[in-house]
């Protein structure tokens, strides 16, 4: 006679399935969201058999299964990571916005502490290598600023980072194996 | 009764899996079931559900949805043609290898080895 689920038992059954959802970060969304489901119906099917306990514990933990769901899709050993590479290309223009951003504005204090209501144009050089010069006109103690754009090196830099970040360049032979695997 | 080796089990799952599918179209969780009705009853969910991903991702087996009496509808899987012939070749191998491993195991020991 199957089980009937009980509140608790949909909730420990829904946070397997988020855990493992959020460890799928990597298949493409459609293949995530199927990949939810089978698992969170398969689940419930077992449940009812052999209880929830029974059923979460055959089915040996969400992270082993993540990986074994990512080999599946990926082949065996190392992987690239859109997350990974996802979070860098987008933390990192933040975190170094605020950086230049904060470097301008101790420059324009520095001014301002000489003289409160200084009328004028001042130049910064902006943070060597990554950063063009930033121009502040002053008027009354008032700053305009113009330029501190980011180098093109700056965007080698930030590109780069997210090729090893995501460790991308493990996509060439991902790519390589699937043609072959389709021309098989 | 002693666990299965889980190695042996992983190299030979996906032909169970083709098998059984071929039997019978099914979904994940029935096709646990069978598994373990056939005597593989320390089969875990989470070897079976990657290994059906993988057969789908090879192109062993295709998927459809069907509607469930007792809620969202279901994932049923079965053998495409490219399934069945690995299905042919995977047991003929099978049985070679298994034939060429009994007759070693059960030739006689000396006694001295013993």
């Amino acid at each position: 006679m199957p089980n009937k689920l009980s509140p608790i038992d949909h909730l420990r059954i829904e946070r397997l399935v988020w855990t493992l959802d959020q460890q799928l970060y990597d298949l493409p969304h459609r293949t995530r969201v199927a990949k939810r489901r089978e698992v969170r119906d398969n689940l419930r099917d077992a449940a009812r058999d052999v209880g929830v306990a029974e059923a979460l514990r055959r089915l040996g933990g969400s992270r082993r299964l993540a990986e074994e769901f990512l080999a599946a899709e990926y082949g065996p050993g190392p992987r690239h990571s859109w997350v990974a590479a996802g979070y860098f290309l987008s933390l990192v223009p933040m975190l170094l916005l605020y950086a230049l951003g904060e470097a301008e504005n101790a420059f324009e204090n520095g001014v301002l502490a000489h003289d409160p209501h200084v009328t004028g144009t001042f130049t910064w050089d902006g943070i060597a290598l990554l950063q063009h010069a930033v121009t502040f006109t002053f008027t009354d103690g008032h700053a305009e600023r113009v330029g501190g754009a980011w180098t093109p090196l700056t965007y080698v830099l930030w590109l780069a980072g997210t090729v090893l970040v995501g460790r991308l360049w493990r996509l060439l032979p991902w790519y390589r194996r699937r043609r072959e695997n389709v021309g098989a | 009764m002693a666990p299965h080796d889980s190695q042996l089990l992983k190299g030979v799952l996906p032909l169970l899996l083709l098998h059984l599918l071929a039997e019978q179209e099914s979904y994940g969780y029935q096709v646990v079931q069978r598994l373990q009705a056939a005597g593989l009853t320390d089969v875990l969910e989470g070897t079976v559900y990657p290994a059906l991903a993988r057969l789908e991702r090879e192109g062993r087996v295709a998927s459809r949805l069907v509607a469930s009496s007792s809620g969202p509808a279901r994932k049923y899987y079965r053998p495409t043609p490219a399934g069945f012939e690995a299905l042919a070749d995977g047991t003929e191998n099978w049985t070679r290898h298994t034939a060429i491993v009994n007759a070693v195991l059960t030739r006689p020991l000396p006694a001295a080895s013993r």
